[in-house]
């Protein structure tokens, strides 16, 4: 088998690396998100978090979901990244020191206990889940073109409550952040 | 005509086919095509940057009345080559509080989006680098890396100018790139595709024989076109939104503490994206790389294409010279109080058009509904804008 591969390696290296190509940005989001998560420095973090998140709009593209991979770009790298990073800045490091949280006082046993906790809600829900058992759907490549129908059509009510949704949270926004009248 | 038209594909098949004959495997050629196309874009659009620079400040002297630069080879043209020099040559200065690793990486990361958003622009008739069914949104996606290396410069070095002046950038990108994204999907729309090359494809064709149906010369194409203009202007931190670099007060934003060739690595990053948004520009609205008469249609494709581009690169030099900077929260406000209710006037008049057709019904509409959105914001901006007495909050 391994002969093989070597031998579709030498006659089309393109095709025969192509189907390999997405474990390359799955190793840097895993490595990126670790880092983020690791990491001290509060901006370094970030970076490394939007490195993860530019690595993840690489595997759906990889994985022929262009759409998806683009829209992933540009809401995450585009819009998340920049409000996490705004937060940063605008925390003063002093503040940051004095609010302790409840769970500060755990130490790094209620850490370690929260993440065990969270690692077996999440193992859980992965073994129980009945997609694993579903037989695998055959690759298709989706226009772009029918994604927009299907959203203006059978999922139109889905988009218009997220888009009311979102609005709200924007006059919200905009009301905490207007200045009181003198 | 027809030799000159396709002379660029042909070429590149004549190399390739050459390089065949000598026994190079087909997987070795499918690389070396993309390789070449590759290297032909970034050379033709550095070359344009180096004849940029030079022209940009041989026209900003014409403006205002003086020479500009000259003494360097015939009419002073050889001056990248002399800015170049002494780019490569300045000493690299490191802050000693700045984070060295962000601080090297941002030029990078700022050059990576500008040259990947050259490869979804339709350069001549069957000349796209990348066909991608979802082009338009692949420009802004890209684009977005941008924001975050502005941020990775302007933390990175560690000084106060820098983080303000990459505060206010990413805030203006961030802000305009809203109206440039709902003007570019207007476009889009009415040409019912996210492919560069269906847009330019519906924008094709002559009405009455010798008008080109272009979508700027349509009431919602007009205004969103502007809009996209005045975004692309935001969007590439020109004049007159070119205050995250104000000097006099910031002194030059997120690029004040690099030097040298990372200095210059995001001149050429800006220069590049901006010739990638008048690109943008020209393909969605002027009708890509289409001639504006029928009988021009002899002059081949491409060149129309870069001509157009140049033209878009001349106006934004020309409001550089003439427009003076905007306050920051003018800037915000003009972007969210006048141009995204200005974007969906037109995104409402397209759709108006789309149903009406193009006729005198489609027309009216149209310029009705964005005539009155136009009329009523201009006139409460003039009103809340008004000359009067300023009060300042911190000075007298």
């Amino acid at each position: 088998m391994m002969c093989d591969f070597f031998h579709s390696l030498c006659a089309d290296p393109v095709n025969a690396i192509g189907g390999w190509f997405v474990l390359l940005p799955a190793a840097v989001l895993l490595l990126a998100a670790a880092a983020s998560v690791v990491l001290r420095n509060l901006i370094h973090a970030a970076l490394c978090l939007t490195l993860s998140f530019i690595a993840l709009g690489v595997v759906y593209l990889a994985l022929g979901a262009e759409f998806v991979g683009f829209v992933q770009l540009l809401v995450y790298v585009g819009a998340v990244a920049m409000v996490i990073v705004f937060a940063i800045l605008l925390t003063r490091p002093d503040e940051l020191e004095r609010s302790r949280s409840f769970f500060a006082g755990f130490g790094p046993a209620g850490g370690a206990a929260a993440a065990l906790a969270t690692l077996a809600v999440l193992l859980g829900a992965i073994f129980t889940s009945p997609t694993g058992d579903r037989p695998m759907p055959p690759a298709v490549a989706v226009p772009v073109a029918d994604l927009g129908k299907a959203l203006m059509g059978d999922y139109v009510v889905a988009l218009i409550v997220i888009g009311v949704l979102l609005t709200a949270a924007l006059v919200g926004a905009a009301v905490l952040a207007m200045e009181d009248e003198p | 005509m027809n030799l000159l038209e396709r002379a660029p594909i042909e070429l590149k098949a004549w190399l390739l086919n050459l390089l065949g004959v000598f026994g190079v495997p087909d997987w070795a050629l499918a690389i070396l095509s993309a390789l070449l196309i590759i290297g032909t874009v970034i050379a033709v659009f550095l070359g344009l940057f180096a004849l940029t620079s030079v022209m940009e400040r041989k026209i900003l002297a014409r403006v205002q009345n003086r020479l500009g630069p000259n003494r360097v080879g015939p009419f002073g043209l050889f001056q990248p080559v002399a800015d170049g020099i002494k780019m490569i040559t300045k000493e690299d200065l490191v802050p000693r509080g700045a984070d060295p690793i962000v601080h090297f990486l941002a030029p990078v990361v700022m050059m990576v989006p500008a040259l990947l958003v050259l490869a979804i622009l339709p350069y001549g008739r069957d000349m796209v680098p990348v066909e991608l069914e979802a082009g338009i949104l692949y420009f802004f996606a890209v684009g977005a890396g941008t924001e975050v290396a502005v941020f990775m410069a302007g933390w990175g070095s560690n000084n106060k100018y820098s983080v303000l002046g990459a505060m206010r950038a990413i805030a203006q990108m961030i802000s305009y790139e809203i109206p440039l994204v709902l003007s570019a999907i207007v476009a889009a729309m009415i040409a019912g595709s996210l492919m560069p090359s269906v847009i330019v494809a519906a924008q094709g064709g002559f009405a009455f024989g010798f008008v080109p149906q272009w979508f700027v010369f349509t009431p919602w194409g007009f205004t969103a076109g502007l809009i996209f203009y005045i975004g692309a202007l935001a969007e590439s931190n020109r004049s007159p939104f070119d205050l995250p670099e104000g000097e006099s007060e910031l002194v030059a934003g997120h690029l004040t503490e690099y030097s040298g060739f990372k200095y210059a690595t995001f001149f050429m990053a800006e220069y590049v994206g901006m010739f990638a948004i008048c690109g943008l520009f020209v393909t969605l609205f002027l009708g890509g790389w289409q001639a504006p008469l029928p009988f021009l249609e002899i002059i081949p494709s491409w060149c129309w294409f870069f001509g157009k581009v140049c033209f878009v690169a001349f106006t934004m030099i020309w409001v550089r010279a003439t427009l003076p900077r905007l306050r920051i929260d003018h800037l915000l406000a003009f972007a969210w109080k006048f141009l995204l209710p200005m974007s969906f006037a037109a995104f409402l008049a397209a759709a108006c058009w789309h149903y009406a057709g193009r006729g005198a019904l489609g027309w009216g509409m149209s310029l009705v509904i964005v005539a009155v959105p136009y009329l009523a914001l201009g006139t409460s901006f003039t009103r809340r804008f008004a000359v009067s007495k300023r009060t300042y909050q911190f000075s007298e």
